[in-house]
């Protein structure tokens, strides 16, 4: 059973067929990715009826050997007789773990090791010539035929996605569901619509949305920091609860604060605002000094929401206002 | 008929290898568990330069690897060496230039790292000179083991000597390609490759790092010393050359799989990917042959500590080479990657493969050549718990926390918001983890001071047979057939430079077609026009990244993931990182992603990092980033900025002509626009515009920018 060909041919093809790839990928870069869905399955269906060949193949193999076998055996009976079949067979029970321990490591019992020690004496080292293990034969040419198909599935067939268009997938996927899960939703929030929360449980949520993202810029207690002072009744960008919302959501980039429309739904953005216009006239101790304008509520036209007949967003922004985060 | 000849075996450079090895293995290990404290005490940082996680991070993983393992290796090749070849070392001289030579690279080593004297390539972070020093020493050693081989009395190479041979000429190719750099001053210098290029030398560099020197010299310690403690003969002869050739052709391409969903161009991912899963077997062959060994010993394993030593290293050995052919699985390495996943794997291997062989072969060579007995069996039985006990305390908690980190990184609400998109969260989640991992360390560094504990009690009452006398014939001339010797193989087992010609050529393929293309084919490295030089004042920033060991907790690489280009931006492009000498990816994030710092949702204000590098905690409570207060402090170096243009312009960044002359001139303008924003914003602090914190913060916003500015100009 020597297949003596077969290694370095394995050996030799694994060598070779990375070459052939950064070649393909060098060349094909700009042949689009083949997305159609039928010729996908059709190189599936391809690969898997190739493996139930291959393995029928294995199958048939094996029973046209076992017959061959069983031939030599009746062509025994006929010349020697049965005494000298039975006695050849004759061998100590063993259990079915032993048999398998056996097939699958192949090992010459340690009793009989003489018979496969080399003579070699390394320094009083001596070496069996044991067989290899067929299961790790057996796992090392596995991988071999493995790495082969994977190379060719994703690298020289349109089968396996690049990491790019894995990633297109995703996005897309995840585009859909969230939009699905919007649109089950309430109406979305946005600077055109918001209002101050007044609920004492919304304001705590509000709180501590302020204690993970604002303190390390605006203080514990809306102090001020690096950021301005939001204690005051002078303000940057406005002072009313669609201003505070607003440049949440947008920032204020030059100025390093940051938009939190990836980072916070609307709700929570419309929480936050709330909750920093309760701090207004806590006076907290070590205030940074007032920044911007003196904020009058009824010059600004009242802390609710302004008039919004012209600026009542289609039900398209107000999708990608409440889920920016995916498909930019 | 051959004369019976007489010789001594040099057993004292055996021993001062053996001393080294358990010194710097007390010193390496001792640095880890302090900086694995520091995780979960960042006060322990202390606020002083050379005390600081990044810093002492290289000192630690350079320490185990070199100096312990380094030591490891050549104790138990002068010592197996000789007894394979019948004859003494070559020269007791270049054994001693040897000795004294790595000692000093390890104490140079020591004397640089924490001082900010790095290149930061991973496990390559030593200076040029250090790079020179390290490759004379190397030739020594060669030239040593080949003198020995080749004054042998014994005609056949044995498979110990087929792995060491290997390792050499295979470590030698990787520390020279890997340190191609150019000098702009005594302790500085620039690689000659740059961005992804860099990125793949770098991990074809480092993953056989781990296979030629943690590796393939400890599986030639493995064949050597375990049929010698259990006193049996090796399992499969052809089992050890398929496997010996198997491992040594393929794992020479495993290396990017270090790589994978990074702007490494797809087909070279693939094969690291391929090529680590083909590992397993090969490596499985170097278990499997140390294992079946023991078949008809195993009753002794029970009692003797040294095997059992041996039989958790090699056990240890065969998880750790499963666990990492799965880890280059694309799907999975996007779970393990940049998380602690990757410390627990890589512990499980040096902890357990390197560690525990490493004393089992203390164990039994200590008493060989001081002609005793060990100190106490008991003792080392309970060296060879601890030691168990240990890796399972450190190597569960980080698995634990490394997929719990995983976990919260890619949450998504259903409305599409990151759960935690806050960075931190997910840290200080999992700071128990690393609590434990400290309990793990320390059980395991307690098992070790016993162990030399017990190994300097058995050597201080006896004395080193300093020179072992021994006998055996003369080599013949010629070689004459016995009859014995009919496999095929023996024919390269008498020819050692054949051997060595044989095993480069191997290395050689994988290395050839994997670098080759990256570096000559342009089309596997996109440009992006809008991509510039760093000015100089980032530059210099930059160079204090490096310096401060930042790479080591943030990465630099954000990979095409909804949950990575959600929280950090647009996915990293190959094309930004053409004039990024060193390149900066990062293996870990125990910090976020830095690749969009300065741009984007992340940007943040002048003052903000003015403050976060003073006192982490002043702008994220909890962080356990340590502090950088001396960047605020120190003084800007400009005396360096015209060298290093020279050296990046010679090395393909397109500087004009001469503009190192001018180049500090800019550097100050820029440096006092900064100043003077971080003065808008509230930090007054004279003279803040000299200071180095000026150009970190230029680096850092810096980050990103380019590709944004494409964007727009697309638009």
């Amino acid at each position: 059973m020597k297949n003596i060909c077969l290694r370095p041919i394995l050996l030799a093809a694994t060598t070779l067929l990375p070459l052939a790839i950064w070649a393909q990928a060098a060349t094909t870069s700009v042949v689009p990715a083949n997305q159609d869905f039928w010729a996908n399955t059709f190189g599936n269906l391809t690969l898997i009826v190739a493996g139930v060949v291959v393995i029928g193949a294995l199958i048939a193999i094996t029973r046209l050997f076992s017959s061959v076998v069983k031939m030599q055996e009746i062509q025994m009976l006929r010349e020697k007789g049965i005494e000298e079949v039975v006695e050849a067979y004759r061998q100590p029970e063993q259990s079915w773990w032993d048999r398998l321990m056996k097939s699958m490591t192949n090992a010459v019992p340690v009793t009989q090791e003489a018979d496969i020690d080399l003579g070699h004496d390394y320094d009083g080292i001596r070496e069996l010539d044991n067989k290899m293990p067929p299961w790790w034969l057996g796992l090392f040419y596995g991988t071999i035929i493995f790495s082969v198909i994977y190379l060719f599935a994703f690298h020289m067939s349109d089968i396996g996605p690049s990491s790019k268009e894995e990633y297109d997938t995703e996005m897309e996927t995840a585009k859909a569901e969230v939009n699905a899960y919007v649109a089950t939703q309430a109406e979305a929030i946005d600077e055109t619509n918001v209002t101050a929360v007044t609920d004492e449980q919304e304001l705590a949520l509000g709180k501590s949305i302020y204690e993970a993202s604002c303190v390390s810029c605006h203080g514990k207690l809306g102090e001020g920091g690096i950021g301005p002072n939001m204690t005051d009744e002078y303000w940057l960008h406005g002072g009313g609860i669609a201003d505070v919302f607003k440049t949440i959501k947008n920032g204020v980039p030059e100025k390093g604060m940051i938009s939190w429309a990836d980072q916070l739904r609307a709700s929570d953005m419309q929480r936050v605002a709330s909750y920093i216009l309760t701090l207004q006239g806590t006076n907290p101790p070590n205030g940074k000094a007032p920044q911007g304008d003196k904020y009058d509520a009824s010059k600004a036209g009242g802390t609710a929401a302004p008039a919004t007949d012209s600026a009542s967003p289609a039900p398209a922004d107000s999708t990608a206002a409440a889920a920016p985060a995916v498909g930019k | 008929m051959t004369q019976v000849e007489q010789f001594h075996y040099d057993n004292k450079i055996v021993k001062k290898f053996a001393y080294a090895t358990m010194l710097w293995g007390i010193v390496g290990m001792l640095v880890g568990l302090i900086i694995a404290l520091q995780l979960v005490f960042p006060s322990l940082n202390f606020d002083t330069p050379f005390l600081t996680f990044s810093r002492l991070r290289p000192l630690h993983t350079n320490a185990v690897i070199f100096a312990f393992v380094g030591n490891g290796i050549f104790m138990g090749v002068y010592y197996s060496l000789q007894r394979l070849m019948k004859a003494r070392m070559f020269s007791d001289l270049l054994s001693n230039l040897h000795f004294w030579g790595w000692q000093l690279i390890i104490v140079s080593a020591a004397l640089t790292l924490p001082f900010g004297f790095t290149t930061s390539g991973e496990y390559a972070e030593l200076v040029w000179p250090i790079d020179i020093a390290i490759t004379l020493v190397w030739v020594i050693f060669g030239i040593n083991m080949f003198g020995t081989i080749l004054k042998r009395r014994e005609e056949h190479l044995y498979v110990a000597v087929w792995f060491y041979i290997a390792t050499w000429i295979t470590v030698a190719v990787l520390h020279i390609v890997r340190n191609l750099e150019l000098p702009t001053s005594g302790l500085h210098s620039y690689g000659i490759f740059a961005g992804v290029q860099e990125a793949l030398v770098q991990w074809w560099y480092g993953h056989n790092a781990v296979a030629f020197f943690l590796t393939t010299p400890y599986l030639g310690l493995m064949y050597y010393f375990m049929p010698k403690a259990a006193n049996r003969p090796v399992y499969s002869y052809r089992l050890s050359i398929v496997h010996f050739w198997a491992l040594i052709f393929i794992y020479i391409w495993a290396g990017p799989h270090h790589l994978l969903y990074t702007s490494l161009p797809d087909w070279a991912q693939s094969l690291g990917m391929v090529f680590s899963l083909m590992l397993i077997a090969p490596s499985w062959g170097g278990m499997i042959n140390g294992l079946l060994t023991l078949r008809g010993a195993w009753d002794r394993v029970r009692q003797d500590p040294i095997l059992k030593f041996m039989v958790v290293a090699v056990t240890a050995y065969g998880m750790s080479t499963f666990e990492g052919p799965m880890m280059s699985i694309k799907s999975f390495n996007a779970v393990t990657h940049y998380t602690d996943w990757t410390i627990a794997h890589v512990h499980v291997g040096a902890l357990g493969w390197n560690g525990m062989l490493t004393f089992g072969v203390l164990y039994w060579l200590i008493p060989r050549i001081f002609n005793t007995k060990l100190h106490s069996t008991n003792l080392a039985n309970v060296h060879f718990w601890l030691a168990t006990l240990g890796i399972i305390f450190y190597a569960i908690p980080l698995y634990w926390g490394g997929v719990t980190q995983f976990l919260m990184w890619r949450d998504f609400t259903p409305d599409g918001f990151l759960v935690y998109p806050n960075f931190l969260e997910t840290v200080t989640q999992i700071i128990p983890m690393y609590a434990l991992r400290v309990l793990g360390g320390t059980i395991y560094l307690t098992g070790v001071i016993l162990g030399v504990y017990n190994l300097l009690k058995t050597t201080g009452s006896a004395k080193c047979v300093d020179n072992e006398y021994a006998e055996a014939p003369a080599l013949a001339q010629h070689h004459v057939e016995t009859g014995v010797k009919k496999h095929w193989h023996s024919w390269i087992e008498r020819r050692p430079m054949q051997m060595l010609v044989g095993s480069l050529v191997l290395v050689l393929i994988g290395g050839m077609v994997e670098l080759f293309p990256m570096w000559w084919i342009d089309d596997n490295v996109p440009k992006i026009a809008s991509v510039k030089p760093y000015t100089p004042l980032e530059l210099q920033g930059r160079d204090l990244y490096v310096r401060e060991g930042c790479v080591g907790c943030h990465s630099q690489m954000i990979r095409p993931f909804r949950f990575e280009t959600e929280r950090y931006g647009e996915y990293s492009k190959s094309g930004e990182y053409v004039y990024d000498r060193p390149f900066l990816w990062g293996s870990k994030r125990t910090g976020p992603d830095l690749a969009r710092e300065g741009t984007g949702k992340n940007k943040k204000s002048d003052s903000w990092h003015y403050h976060h590098m003073n006192d982490p905690t002043s702008t994220s409570p909890g962080s356990i980033m340590p502090a950088y207060p001396w960047m605020a402090e120190d003084d800007l170096d400009v005396s360096t900025t015209a060298a290093k243009i020279s050296a990046l312009r010679k090395l393909g960044t397109p500087y004009d002509a001469g503009y190192e002359e001018i180049a500090n001139e800019d550097l100050a303008k820029q440096a006092s626009a900064i100043a003077k924003r971080l003065k808008e914003e509230g930090v007054d602090q004279p003279g803040v515009e000299k200071k180095e914190i000026v150009a970190m913060i230029a680096y850092l916003q810096r980050l990103g920018v380019d590709i944004t500015l494409e964007a727009q100009a697309e638009k």
